[in-house]
């Protein structure tokens, strides 16, 4: 049996497990990858099964073992669904349509950005000004913070004040 | 001509290119032409004449220029597949046939992707991450670097410092004016590229979206068709045949804008259209500014 040499049962307990592997594999001939030799070390000895988990990835064999795709498949896109085929439809209600309406009117936002266009100080503010009354309080102390935080940022510091 | 076994995109441009090779097919399989290549067979049917011996059908209701001509087209018909033109139509050279200014194209395209666009990006700040109030460890003694509280962007798990900040609008408005040319420009390059039809209306006789398809291919229109038909009334048939095709699309007239002109291939226009399209066009050319916005009355507009 192979655990009765003393030399290499200290081996075991003190090394890493490739020494192990390597002082195996002067036992054993032609053992070239990884699984066949791990296989055979299992079954030569059993103590050594708890060292497969500590076993690092090693080839000697010259199959290369990560696979990949080297040019990726590109991602299919449907370019006429319902939405991308209806895109833009009523963009011109206003001149087509008597003035009755305002493309603005189709814009899809929270209503403090419906038609509106501003940097994050300007929308902060009017964003408490239209909603601040119904926000939940942590939210709306945040946002006062915020508001605090730019125009202290935008009004005291920098160039262009 | 030698025929192709596979399936090709293009308009028949790949059968020039193959018969003047000989026994083989020249092309690769997955070549993907663009499909408004200049096809031969679609140059079958000229513009027609100033002669024609069909009937004008259609004349412009508001005053030319005199230094410019209507630009006529034939008009058709849905009723039957293989039908000749009805007659000829006159369309207005100031909505038909600008100049192709292709800047204001590209304004107008970017306005309408962006002025709708809301972006919901948010990250927190580090005062908006919960915890980190108290300072983690003492300024000086403990041999590690000093630090205020542990959602600093310099932390992980800590807040963003410059990220994205809540929604954010893109919205702006191109003068009227330029979205008035925007709609004009991009009709005369329709009508300049043989991609625009006119029809007399749109019955068809089977609600069927097959024949829609052969009617198509058979007329080269194109791949993509887009029906515009004024009035919010369309015919069962039309909307149960466009129901189910996904290139081929019916709006009313108000609906129509330039992304839409650009992204379908064919434009197809009735009569009543035509005249919808002429008369709203036209008037921004003889306006005055407004002195109050347009959706409050006007004596005399509408």
């Amino acid at each position: 049996m192979f655990v009765s040499d003393p030399w290499l049962r200290y081996k075991q307990r003190t090394r890493v497990a490739q020494d192990s592997e390597h002082a195996w594999k002067q036992k054993t001939v032609d053992m070239s990858l990884l699984g066949g030799l791990l296989r055979a070390g299992a079954s030569y000895c059993q103590s050594a099964g708890t060292l497969l988990h500590t076993v690092r990835t090693i080839s000697t064999g010259t199959c290369c073992q990560i696979r990949m795709h080297a040019i990726p498949q590109p991602k299919k896109v449907d370019r006429w669904t319902e939405k991308r085929s209806m895109y833009g439809v009523y963009d011109n209600i206003g001149i087509l349509g008597d003035f009755k309406a305002h493309p603005k009117d189709l814009i899809v936002a929270p209503c403090w950005l419906k038609a509106f266009k501003g940097n994050e100080l300007q929308r902060a503010i009017r964003k408490k000004k239209m909603v601040g009354d119904r926000m939940m309080t942590q939210d709306r102390h945040n946002l006062e913070k915020r508001i605090r935080f730019l125009y202290r940022r935008f009004n005291r510091t920098g160039k262009h004040r | 001509m030698l025929r192709f076994s596979f399936i090709f995109r293009g308009r028949g441009v790949a059968k020039r290119f193959v018969s003047s090779f000989s026994n083989e097919s020249a092309l690769p399989p997955n070549l993907l032409l663009p499909t408004n290549l200049v096809d031969p067979d679609r140059l079958k049917r000229p513009p027609p004449p100033a002669d024609s011996s069909l009937p004008l059908l259609r004349k412009c209701d508001a005053a030319v220029p005199a230094h410019l001509t209507p630009v006529q087209t034939w008009v058709e018909s849905m009723e039957r597949q293989d039908s000749e033109p009805l007659g000829v139509a006159q369309l207005h050279p100031d909505v038909f046939a600008v100049p192709p200014r292709l800047d204001i194209l590209h304004s107008v395209e970017t306005w309408q992707r962006n002025y709708k666009r809301i972006s919901h990006a948010h990250t927190k700040v580090r005062s908006e991450v919960s915890g980190g109030g108290r300072k983690p460890w003492k300024q000086k003694g403990s041999g590690r670097a000093r630090h205020g509280s542990i959602r600093s962007p310099i932390w992980r798990g800590g807040g963003v410092a410059h990220g994205p900040r809540g929604p954010t609008s893109y919205y702006y408005m191109l003068p009227m004016k330029v979205r008035v040319q925007g709609l004009k420009v991009a009709l005369s390059s329709k009508m300049a590229q043989d991609d625009l039809h006119i029809v007399d209306s749109l019955n068809i006789p089977t609600p069927d979206s097959q024949y829609l398809l052969d009617l198509i291919r058979h007329r080269h229109w194109g791949e993509s068709v887009l029906i515009v038909d004024v009035g919010e009334d369309f015919s069962e048939n039309i909307l149960q045949a466009t129901a189910n095709l996904k290139t081929v699309n019916i709006i009313p007239a108000i609906g129509l804008n330039v992304h839409s002109m650009l992204k379908h291939e064919a434009i197809v226009l009735t009569l009543e259209t035509v005249k919808f399209l002429e008369d709203k066009l036209l008037w921004h050319d003889e306006r005055y500014t407004p002195l109050y916005p347009f959706k409050l009355p006007y004596s005399d507009f509408p």
